[in-house]
């Protein structure tokens, strides 16, 4: 009888609080709930509240650029970018975005601050750098720069690299590299062609302390 | 602390590795290779099973499946709330040759180096609304029991794992609190760690593989209770839950029960408290949690005939941990758990009772049952998968605790002459002291197949190495490879 006492004011608790609050949804199929919302309730669970996501499986949003975002998120809505990362975490949770959410889902992480890069101090880093500065011309790989901006900041037709997962950015230089799943990025094909597995680490190490 | 009573013997029509091959074949070939996950819940977020399961391994939780639990299962879109699952399998054990004991290899050993389909589940499960959510499963076992008459087997369903929620969440750059409700059918199964009884390795067990025959009594009342719980998840760093749980045994909580008899059940008495707190930390691709747990259980000893307020009390507090690495494709995980049983015995256990058994001479009686009894579970394990598709576990168990002639089910009797405990699972020595390993590999060809192997090897059983029963059985003659594949849909 305790228990059922106990339950049956948990079930008026329940009834009363489920007047569920749109700024707290995590419905990913109702067009109306905010991006704000979604942003907090989903995304950042794995991305982070301020899109500075402790996993290096899941990439860093804060100030990436906002076109950048919004074109990977269309890209996985519509199942054009198919690399791992994309389909097992992201194909399911683009599905009933509206256009509305993505352009919303962006601005806010445009707006987020990064946080101060990782610091390190291996010969990695100034071969990275070396690498982003200069590319390899013998390896007829370009600098980074030319486009990423010298600083990795992106602009409205590159994204931002600075303070990125190393993980991350290795993990999508090998898919530019080596297959078609992104064909968004297919220009990286041809960056990445020359680039060893080394050149990767090295450059994405840098990358992450930026 | 409980004594596992099995009671089996053969007799339905088994199937053949040849079909249980064709069935993987089969479902290799009809399913694309990275489909939406199908089972409920990957189907309402549209991920795939790893985003919630590390390294893919059911039911281990990431810490997203972790906050997808803690927040209701509310996640995602809504969906037709319907998965099932089934398990075919096969189970050989090192020495399954009993007679001595005065049992029955067939009965005692059900199946054993047959191929079988064990049984299912229907799962209806997901988001209800944007605050409640729910994880109900039915169990279909296939080997129930035993016809008295023909010995044929027969199938039964049985109300298994419940989970419903109630939760929100408030989040901003200040703090991220969780907050929920929660009713269920077993202790910990509430729980979003894999170092708790009722989602700890192994997460098959074969149906004829001998296991440990003592579990703490918070391990052993799933089914059989409903509780009614609530709890926080600050900042992602502090978890705290307390609940209270009844018998479930009649009004509205029968339900969760259906299929277990009022005989059958462990019938707790009023409410039993439980308690939970677990201090998380994740860094990179590392995570890390810290726990305690804790109940305090008083149960009848006649579940019929309760008048006589017969019971026994059980206090079991634990301490736990899991770490996690978490970087695509690797994924390793381990957990420890540690929990420490304290048992007052009432009138049916104490020490009013007399042995029934005798030293070799058969001239003096073995002690009376104790009044007090502590017992002590230690597990733990370690794995490895990769790309979510390989992998490979290593768990070890040992439990220790005092000897108590209670535990005794094979002895001299007042001639002197030893009696059998009708099975394999003699106790000589009243001593709870079980040990050992279980070693498995796995392969996910497609997220919802797994194919496993499972090696369980005893180096104590009941107290001893070797003859624990009296009759020259050892320990390793219980060692077991269990076979199985598993599928949802």
């Amino acid at each position: 009888m305790k228990l059922t006492a106990l339950s049956a004011c948990i079930v008026l608790a329940t009834s009363i609080a489920g007047c569920a609050s749109p700024e707290r949804s995590r419905n990913m199929a109702n067009p109306n709930t905010s991006a704000q919302t979604l942003a907090a309730q989903v995304c950042s669970n794995c991305h982070g509240l301020d899109g500075n996501s402790v996993s290096p499986n899941f990439p860093r949003l804060a100030a990436q650029q906002k076109n950048y975002v919004v074109e990977q998120l269309k890209g996985f809505r519509s199942h054009n970018r198919s690399d791992p990362a994309g389909f097992e975490y992201m194909w399911g949770l683009s599905r009933s975005l509206t256009d509305s959410q993505i352009n919303g889902l962006a601005d806010y992480y445009a707006r987020q601050q990064p946080l101060a890069a990782a610091t390190a101090d291996d010969g990695r880093v100034s071969s990275g750098r070396d690498l982003y500065q200069q590319g390899i011309p013998a390896q007829s790989v370009p600098p980074c720069m030319s486009c990423h901006g010298a600083e990795g900041k992106g602009s409205e037709q590159f994204p931002r690299l600075a303070g990125q997962h190393a993980n991350y950015l290795v993990k999508q230089l090998t898919v530019f590299q080596r297959t078609d799943e992104r064909p968004e990025g297919s220009v990286m094909k041809v960056v990445a062609h020359g680039m060893t597995l080394s050149d990767m680490e090295h450059v994405a190490a840098y990358l992450q302390t930026r | 602390m409980m004594q596992h009573n099995r009671h089996h013997t053969p007799s339905m029509p088994t199937i053949t590795w040849t079909w249980i091959v064709s069935g993987i074949t089969f479902l290799l070939a009809i399913l694309p290779g990275y489909a939406h996950a199908i089972p409920v819940f990957a189907r309402q977020t549209g991920q795939n099973c790893v985003a919630c399961h590390a390294g893919g391994q059911f039911p281990e939780l990431t810490p997203y499946g972790r906050i997808f639990k803690l927040t209701g299962y509310t996640l995602g879109e809504r969906t037709v709330p319907l998965s099932v699952m089934g398990v075919a399998s096969a189970t050989k054990t090192k020495n399954t040759d009993d007679n001595v004991q005065g049992g029955n290899p067939r009965a005692d050993f059900p199946k054993d180096g047959n191929a079988i389909l064990a049984g299912g589940s229907v799962f209806l499960a997901g988001k209800i609304t944007n605050n409640i959510g729910a994880f109900i499963q039915h169990t279909y076992d296939n080997y129930s029991e035993q016809s008295a008459s023909d010995s044929h087997w027969k199938g039964h369903t049985h109300s298994d794992n419940v989970d419903i929620r109630f939760a929100d969440r408030f989040i901003d750059p200040n703090r991220d609190l969780i907050v929920g409700l929660n009713v269920n059918n077993n202790p910990t199964v509430q729980d979003v760690f894999n170092s708790v009884p009722a989602w700890g390795f192994p997460y098959q067990t074969g149906l004829s593989a001998t296991q440990p025959g003592f579990d703490p009594k918070i391990a052993s009342l799933g089914q059989n209770v409903a509780g009614v719980g609530a709890y926080v998840y600050l900042n992602q760093h502090v978890y705290a839950e307390v609940a209270a749980y009844r018998a479930a045994d009649r009004g509205i909580w029968s339900w969760m029960s259906q299929g277990i008899t009022t005989e059958q059940m462990s019938m707790v008495k009023g409410l039993n408290p439980y308690w939970r707190i677990a201090l998380t930390h994740e860094w990179g691709p590392h995570n890390i949690m810290v726990g305690a747990l804790g109940m305090t259980t008083t149960q009848y000893n006649d579940p019929v005939a309760r008048d006589s307020g017969d019971t026994d009390k059980f206090r079991d507090l634990g301490l736990d941990a899991q770490y996690q690495y978490l970087l695509d494709p690797h994924a390793v995980t381990a957990q420890v758990s540690y929990i420490r049983e304290r048992v007052s015995y009432g009138l049916a256990h104490n020490s009013s009772n007399a042995s029934a058994f005798f030293d070799a001479t058969g001239t003096i009686s073995q002690h009376d049952f104790n009044d007090n009894d502590t017992l002590k579970f230690l597990k733990a394990k370690v794995s490895y998968s990769y790309h979510a598709k390989y992998g490979a576990s290593l768990a070890y168990f040992n439990i220790t605790g005092n000897t108590n002639s209670m535990n005794q089910n094979a002895g001299f009797d007042d001639t002197g002459e030893l009696v059998p405990a009708g099975n394999h699972t003699g106790n000589l020595s009243g001593s709870p002291d079980t040990r050992g390993m279980v070693s498995e590999v796995f392969w996910t060809p497609i997220q919802y197949v797994r194919v496993g192997a499972q090696v369980t090897a005893f180096s104590k059983f009941n107290g001893a190495s070797t003859n624990y029963d009296g009759f020259g059985r050892n320990a390793k003659d219980n060692n077991s490879l269990f076979l199985y594949v598993w599928a949802a849909y």
